[in-house]
């Protein structure tokens, strides 16, 4: 019984939560409808699972978001609206899953709209569309769960106040607006990302990156950009058996066993950039999916690390967009290709604000500097990359480094 | 809905006249402005610079009266609409198409009490 709720609620939550939201335009009824649905299935569902569950809940939530709708009316002393009739046997045949219009896409827009601070429309995607829970995003994102819940009421309410529409906007502002959701969800795959072991505060989180990435290329099939953040999700997360040894230490990209990557994940990326590929000029993200695919093509340790192939497409990616971080992964395999000096002196000539805070720059410059030999200032790189408090898997690599000196 | 679009440039961009060229092409852009916005402008005004500014204080209770602004900012507040739109992306549209001499920032804000 509790097996079907949720799993009902996990494949399906998103969408009936998308179609209240779209109903009632208002975020907070459309979760605290769906989340009292699954409460009364509990109880409703102990004898016998309906036949379309899916549905079961879209109607219970749908009245009980009329009756906060109604309840929320007769405080601010507004006439009552005339209560909905009972359902009807024939609307309790035509219920189906079928019936509830997909709004996904809008609330995946609103989530990520642009006047909401990127990190909040990270947590409220993750909330709304995902269906994690507060204390779940919290931990992913280092924060007290009081503070995350603040900021989450916070953007709901900045949604609802500023007026931000329940839509998918017009071809105006498509680009601009994509590109917020691309980069939400590139916010909220980093934060999965960073934790390397996979088992810890993130185990299933990467999944839903999965879900929300292949139902966005599902709802936009024509644009690159969706396709291609779908395919990179997929190389990356296939990679994540290697990304830790036995002992819980990181292990890096060219020293990772390919036979110990998901193949299946990989047979699912590639028709996504493939498909990428063939609609134009391949965009950053068409890129970034090609790195990894060059990387996810390695059959064995024994093979050549692509860093040649690695270096053109980091070429191509800074005539995209030339920032510090693009020149840094630049950087790591120019020195495979041109030599640790020519890299060290493009790291150096590095100025961005916040480069001292940027654990990958340290990181980068203390490998550089051991490759040349120079011993106490690659010392002095690893200090400074530590200092910054990475997680357990990358703190056990640098130490590690470190300690070989 | 009602915004109100709060208007944010470098007021020394404008010279010092009140009629330099600088300040005469912003009028007529503006103007031009005003007549695309149509029945949509509620209402609006430039301001006069921040030189005539006064702000009134309070604090626990105690009112002092300063010459100036009320925050020394890079940009400063120039001039105001009140516009109709019917949500915050046609808001922002209005907003993107709003005159500035050079670089400036548009603020958007909900009018309390404007959703009908």
């Amino acid at each position: 019984m509790t097996k079907a709720l949720d799993r009902a609620a996990r494949d399906h939550g998103a969408r009936v939560r998308a179609a209240l939201a779209a109903r009632f335009r208002d975020l907070d009824i459309a979760e605290e409808a769906f989340a009292e649905a699954c409460a009364r299935a509990v109880t409703a569902w102990a004898g016998e699972t309906p036949r379309d569950p899916v549905a079961w809940l879209y109607r219970v939530a749908d009245r009980a978001a009329l009756d906060m709708v109604r309840r929320r009316a007769v405080r601010s002393g507004a006439t009552l609206p005339d209560p909905e009739p009972p359902p009807s046997p024939e609307e309790e045949l035509m219920a189906d899953t079928r019936l509830i219009p997909d709004e996904r896409l809008k609330l995946i827009f609103v989530c990520c709209h642009p006047a909401i601070h990127p990190e909040a429309r990270a947590a409220l995607t993750l909330k709304l569309v995902c269906g994690l829970s507060t204390p779940e995003i919290a931990r992913a994102f280092l924060l007290p769960e009081p503070t995350l819940a603040q900021r989450l009421v916070r953007a709901k309410n900045k949604i609802a106040g500023a007026g931000a529409p329940f839509e998918v906007p017009g071809p105006d502002a498509w680009p601009d607006r994509l590109d917020a959701v691309l980069s939400t969800i590139e916010i909220a795959y980093a934060k999965a990302h960073e934790d390397g072991g996979g088992s810890g505060r993130h185990a299933g989180y990467a999944l839903e990156m999965l879900g929300i990435t292949a139902t966005l290329a599902a709802l936009v099939p024509s644009e690159p950009e969706v396709l291609a953040l779908a395919a990179t999700v997929r190389f990356a997360e296939a990679r994540r058996p290697a990304r830790v040894d036995a002992g819980g230490m990181m292990v890096p990209l060219d020293r990772q066993d390919p036979m110990t990557w998901d193949k299946a994940l990989i047979a699912e990326a590639r028709p996504y950039l493939a498909r990428a590929l063939s609609a134009g000029p391949p965009g950053r993200r068409t890129l970034h999916a090609l790195i990894h695919a060059e990387w996810c093509a390695r059959s064995s340790l024994d093979a050549p690390a692509p860093w040649r192939s690695v270096l053109v497409l980091y070429d191509a990616l800074m005539a995209l967009r030339d920032d510090a971080i693009t020149r840094l992964n630049r950087a790591v395999a120019l020195a495979e290709i041109a030599g640790p000096e020519t890299a060290l002196e493009e790291v150096d000539a590095l100025d961005a604000p916040g480069l001292a805070d940027f654990l990958p720059y340290h990181a980068v410059r203390a490998d550089l500097l051991v490759k040349l030999g120079l011993t106490d200032a690659a010392m002095e790189a690893y200090d400074a990359a530590l200092k910054l408090g990475p997680e357990r898997a990358e703190r056990l690599w640098l130490e590690g480094k470190r300690a070989g000196l | 809905m009602q915004y109100m679009l709060l208007i944010y440039e470098d007021e020394t961009a404008y010279g010092d006249e009140h009629d330099s060229p600088a300040v005469m092409e912003i009028i007529q852009r503006h103007m031009a402005f005003g007549e695309e916005l149509g029945a949509q402008r509620k209402g609006g005004a430039g301001l006069m610079p921040t030189g005539m500014a006064t702000t009134v204080v309070t604090r626990s209770g105690n009112q002092t009266i300063h010459d100036g602004p009320f925050a020394e900012t890079r940009e400063q507040l120039g001039g105001f609409y009140i516009i109709d739109a019917p949500d915050l992306d046609a808001a922002i549209a209005i907003a993107k198409k709003l005159p500035v001499y050079a670089d400036g920032s548009v603020e958007i804000r909900p009018l309390l009490g404007g959703t009908d």
